[in-house]
């Protein structure tokens, strides 16, 4: 909001400097967003003048030397001058030696390439004026030679933009601004001077206006209107053009200004009818029509809902209540007779009107907030008091006042312990009394408790926002000055409150893991768009995850896997020419299972092999075995043991994942899911992604993280020797080698029979082709048998490896490799 | 005798030199020191030597039996260093850049992030965790602001249909909405829901807002809020957090100061500024840096907690903003790029 600092100085006496009314404003709560300075400041030693003659510098093609006439009191002075416009006969602002222009810029007799100059000719920025250095500023309507220059341009005033905060509806306007100011200055408050004291002399004009009607009292409690006859439309006067101009509010006529006039200074919407136009020479307060039309003054047409709050006449709609009135009832150069409205609506029907209607002005948003209702007649006569002044006219009887007879009363209670035990810092009873009177917050009755005085503090209606003695609490100290809190130790309990979220815990451990594998960690957004989610995941994904307000497109649904986000990153790295191969994320997604959403914990990384990046030695690239390992151990972070849990290849459920070299496990039905391998080549490269992206994802349910880690128990380890034996087993090339271990394991633990342990079951050779029938595969594992008691004997290993070789081969399915 | 000893080392001697493997130098051994070795041959003969013959002679024999086996010896040791050679390779040159992968790297917004939660873990908070999706109520209900509160705005919260289901987000209320989190004040809500005060908590997150992407705006950015509840906290407290927080972060002359502002859940509530030497891209004294505030009464009554008996601060703050100070930043948008350029900056 505009704050004028000359129109704020007719309510309070601010003698401060601009850059400490500034801080004032900020420690009272009004965060000053811009400051500028319009028109032109206090400047002594400049004058009119009239340029005389024009001749060329001798000593430089781009300087005149002109003689200028400053008036009596100065003569005629030879100036130098460098714009182009100092033509003979214009009148200009000339500063005389002894002027300081802003900036701290003293002019003096001097020299300029041998040419004596006895002042300057101004252009507008040199006044303070704008920017503008195209020339010297002309002035119009030959002001008198020698009139001091304030007195010619328009007066300087600092304008202050201000952010009010929702809760401080009482500070937009210039008196309510002016009220805080008061207070932090010590300053008294000079509220205008109402004249109009309801008395109405002239007969009434049921002509006119015969009846003001309020059909939803809920939406509009209060409703004030008053008929002018006689006024006389025009131009108001300068110092209101002035004001209003300085605030960025364009000047109309002397009726709708005192309008806007009215609201800024007091902070109360009113609006001004031409009385003449109301048909049937009705108001009626009421819903809107559904459907019904109504042409605001913004010139679009508006159709209106049953909800909708309207002034009409006797048929129609003249203005949209509170927000913005229609072209047809408006003002105009002809109008005679006004009604003026003072009124107070609801500010949640006005707020869902202005939203519906994308509608705003400076009425809607003053009444969104919340207007003082019982301020409202005050304004009203303000109003009547400017109409009368600058439009003259009389007041005619009846003043319609419809509905808020409700007086305000409100009082607090507070004890200046109860401030010093939230401040934390002593202050004064003295200091907290002087804070509340300054705020107009009167203390109407004390008492003494044994922890010092309590107060009843009685609260003004346009402070509604004071409701608990907590509230009064930030009252003293705003006032007192929230930049005084002292320092103070950071002293607390010694003990945590526990353990760091798992969430956060799990983060954290699989971060450092992948970082330590040279891994980049990377940070995308949450929002994807719908065709992703429908080409990488699934329909029902893009249906369930889908937002029911996106602010843009491609930005309309949850992410179900951190993959999305990490391709892109490599894709921009790619595109940028930047090697990129080793991604990671951590973070939420958001997995769909049968309609039905969950949120996740997730980490994700991604290793990409490009031919295009070349080494003067070669590494060996990922593989599906790299990303398997990373995922064991991220499994293994949440206490998810991988291996022991079913490993499947991907299905066709899985698009992102290339089937045949990828693999998935957990599916959520234990609160988790793994899957990993090779991402999609066809996807990868329809994307515009390079290389071979091998990748794993680990999501889990965050109420499925261990809490705490699980204490081991110690297994005691044998001293004695392991024996070794080799096996190789043919099998279906399309067997999977866990499932051909698993059967080895049980037939070896048969063998053994408790005797001693089948330690190991490793795999060390997988082999397919010559000397294997076509669709076969040789598995070669490696067994170690070992006793926690005894060295075992080469005939109980050997009898026992026999079996095994006998009972391996029981099924069919396994036959040993001789 | 002395001739064939003689001949028999100078042929030992070419010989063994010639040796390439240890395959050869057994053979090669056995031919002169084997049982059926020439040498061996010759040691034999000692037995047919006259008597007085034998010292002399024995002594020359034992010369080259010594001799004999220093170049075995040595053809032994030529091999050995031979095949050390050959599992060497060439010698390196230090100066080629290892092909391997570059150090993996923390991103800036969990190196500040982490930063600020170990500071605040000295001072005694922990961190807590909730979900991104949350509802109605515990992002605006119990924060006191009202169902009709400009702040529930659809313009500034993106909200769910209807008919959405969270599996593991739970609601107060059957009827309310869920919605991405317009702050992480819902964790405050959810922790103060599971426990009794005394609560000392610091949480991070990720939040929405509906806004348009541009240098400082972004749909998704991450605060870090701090509540604590205690019996007779004060004003003070909070100043003396910030105080401590901000010098532990940027150094013994930082300050901060309070600036009145408004917020549903805190009463009185501010504006925190910052003052810091040697921050980049800073040229101005004062920089705002996030708000804060006493835990406005109704908030402890939305959790059940007696604001009679508890009071308590909150403080909270923009990651994004706080690491854009800290290294000099002025694009948000390049901690969602992922540049790896950027990213290695900050290792």
């Amino acid at each position: 909001m505009k704050i004028s600092l000359n129109w704020l100085k007719q309510y309070v006496a601010l003698e401060a400097p601009v850059d400490e009314i500034a801080h004032a404003l900020v420690f009272l709560g009004f965060e000053v967003e811009g400051i500028v300075r319009t028109g032109a400041p206090k400047l002594d030693h400049v004058v009119v003048g009239e340029i005389l003659t024009r001749v060329r510098h001798p000593n430089a093609d781009k300087l005149s030397v002109c003689t200028v006439d400053v008036g009596p009191a100065g003569g005629v002075k030879t100036i130098v001058c460098g714009a182009p416009n100092c033509d003979a006969g214009r009148r200009v602002p000339v500063a005389l030696p002894g002027a300081v222009l802003p900036g701290d810029f003293e002019i003096k007799q001097s020299k300029i390439r041998g040419q004596l100059s006895d002042g300057m000719m101004c252009a507008p920025d040199e006044l303070g004026l704008g920017t503008e250095h195209a020339g010297l500023l002309l002035l119009d309507g030959a002001p008198a030679l020698g009139t001091p220059i304030n007195e010619v341009l328009p007066s300087g005033d600092v304008v202050f933009d201000l952010e009010i905060t929702p809760n401080r509806p009482d500070a937009l306007s210039h008196i309510g601004i002016a009220r805080e100011l008061a207070a932090w200055f010590r300053q008294d408050l000079r509220f205008p001077e109402i004249k109009f004291n309801d008395l109405v002399t002239e007969t009434a004009r049921p002509d006119i206006l015969s009846e003001v009607r309020v059909e939803s009292p809920a939406d509009c409690p209060l409703y004030i209107a008053i008929l002018v006859t006689g006024v006389k439309v025009g131009p108001s006067p300068a110092w209101m053009q002035e004001r209003l101009k300085a605030v960025g509010l364009r000047p109309i006529n002397n009726l709708v200004d005192v309008g806007n006039y009215a609201m800024l200074e007091l902070g109360q919407p009113v609006h001004v009818f031409d009385a003449k136009k109301i048909g049937g020479r009705r108001i009626v307060v009421r819903r809107a029509a559904d459907r019904e039309k109504l042409v605001t003054l913004d010139g679009k047409e508006r159709t209106l809902s049953s909800r909708m709050l309207v002034i009409a006449d006797a048929d129609k709609p003249m203005v949209v209540a509170g927000i913005m009135g229609g072209e047809k009832a408006e003002v105009d150069s002809t109008t005679t007779d006004v009604v003026l409205e003072a009124a107070y609506f609801r500010p949640q029907s006005v707020r869902w009107t202005s939203k519906r209607l994308g509608l705003a002005s400076d009425s809607s948003y003053r009444f969104e907030r919340g207007v003082d209702p019982h301020s409202t007649f005050e304004a009203a006569r303000r109003t009547i008091d400017l109409i009368l002044e600058t439009a003259g006219g009389h007041v005619v009887g009846p003043l319609y006042h419809v509905g808020g007879d409700r007086p305000w009363k409100r009082e607090i209670t507070l004890t200046s312990d109860y401030v010093r035990r939230r401040l934390g810092f002593p202050l004064s009873d003295d200091e907290m009394r002087n804070a509340l009177k300054l705020l107009n917050l009167a203390i109407v009755g004390e008492s003494r408790k044994e922890t010092g005085p309590e107060w009843t503090v009685d609260i003004p209606s346009y402070r509604s926002d004071l409701d608990r003695p907590i509230d009064l609490v930030e009252e003293v100290l705003r006032l007192y000055g929230s930049d005084r809190v002292p320092p103070a130790p950071c002293i607390g309990p010694a003990l945590l409150d526990g353990d760091d979220d798992p969430v956060v815990v799990f983060n954290r451990k699989v971060s450092a893991y992948l970082v330590g594998q040279n891994y980049h960690e990377v940070v995308n957004y949450t929002l994807r768009s719908a065709n992703e989610l429908k080409v990488w995941v699934s329909r029902a994904a893009a249906q369930e995850l889908a937002l029911a307000n996106p602010f843009v497109e491609d930005q309309s649904h949850l992410r179900p896997t951190l993959l999305l986000g990490m391709l892109e990153s490599l894709k921009l790295n790619q595109s940028r020419g930047v090697e990129a191969c080793r991604l990671f994320e951590t973070g939420r997604v958001f997995v769909e299972r049968d309609g039905v959403a969950h949120e996740c914990a997730a980490v994700a990384f991604l290793n990409c092999h490009n031919e295009k990046d070349r080494a003067w030695l070669p590494r060996a690239a990922a593989d599906f075995y790299t990303a398997k390992r990373h995922v064991e151990i991220l499994a293994g972070h949440a206490g998810v043991e991988l291996g022991k849990s079913a490993l499947s290849p991907v299905s066709g459920a899985y698009p992102d994942w290339q089937e045949d070299h990828s693999a998935s496990a957990g599916e959520m039905t234990d609160g988790w899911a793994a899957r990993f391998g090779l991402v999609n080549l066809a996807m990868l490269r329809a994307a515009g992604i390079e290389g071979q992206v091998w990748a794993g994802i680990f999501v889990i349910l965050p109420e499925k993280l261990p809490a705490d880690s699980i204490r081991r128990r110690y297994q005691p380890i044998s001293l004695f020797p392991a024996a070794l034996r080799d096996i190789a087993l043919v099998v279906d090339a399309s067997r999977h080698a866990d499932d051909v271990r698993r059967t080895l394991a049980q037939v070896a633990q048969a063998a053994a029979a408790g005797a001693f342990t089948v330690e190991q079951i490793k795999v060390f050779d997988v082999y397919k082709g010559q000397g294997l029938p076509e669709g076969k595969k040789s598995l070669a594992f490696s067994l170690a048998f070992r006793s926690a008691v005894r060295t075992l004997t080469d005939e109980e290993v050997n009898a026992a490896f026999t079996k095994i070789k006998q009972d391996i081969a029981a099924d069919g399915s396994i036959s040993v490799r001789v | 005798m002395q001739a064939t000893i003689a001949t028999i080392l100078a042929k030992a001697q070419t010989e063994f030199s010639a040796l390439q493997t240890r395959a050869e130098f057994e053979t090669a051994k056995a031919r002169y020191v084997g049982p059926n070795g020439e040498f061996t041959a010759l040691l034999k003969q000692m037995g047919s030597v006259p008597k007085d013959q034998r010292p002399a002679l024995g002594k020359l024999i034992n010369e080259a039996k010594v001799r004999l086996q220093s170049l075995l010896d040595a053809a032994l040791r030529t091999i050995a260093d031979r095949e050390i050679a050959a599992q060497l390779g060439p010698a390196v040159d230090p100066t080629l850049p290892s092909p391997d992968a570059g150090p993996g790297t923390y991103h800036p917004l969990t190196l500040v992030r982490e930063e600020m939660c170990r500071i605040l873990r000295r001072a005694g908070f922990s961190v807590a965790d909730g979900p991104e999706v949350d509802t109605e109520f515990y992002n605006f209900d119990a924060l006191n602001t009202p169902p009709e509160h400009p702040a529930r705005d659809v313009q500034d919260t993106f909200f769910f249909p209807e008919n959405a289901r969270f599996g593991n987000v739970s609601k107060r209320v059957p009827e309310e909405r869920y919605l991405l989190r317009s702050h992480t004040s819902t964790v405050q809500i959810r922790t103060m829901l599971k426990r009794p005060p005394p609560i000392r908590i610091v949480s991070p997150g990720r939040v929405f807002r509906r806004d348009t992407t541009d240098a400082t705006h972004s749909a998704n950015f991450h605060q870090l809020e701090c509540l604590y509840v205690d019996r007779d906290v004060t004003v003070r407290d909070l100043k003396a957090l910030l105080d401590y927080i901000f010098a532990a972060l940027l150094g013994p002359d930082t300050k901060t100061r309070f600036r009145p502002h408004y917020f549903g859940y805190t009463e009185p509530s501010f504006e925190v500024d910052l003052s810091a030497r040697h921050l980049p891209k800073v040229n101005k004294e004062w920089i705002e840096i996030g708000g804060c505030g006493m835990v406005d009464p109704s908030v402890f009554e939305a959790v059940g907690y007696d604001p009679e008996v508890w009071t308590g601060y909150a403080f909270g703050m923009g990651l994004e903003r706080l690491a854009m100070l800290l290294y000099g930043i002025d694009d948000i948008r390049y901690f969602y790029q992922n540049d790896l350029r950027f990213l290695r900056q900050f290792a």
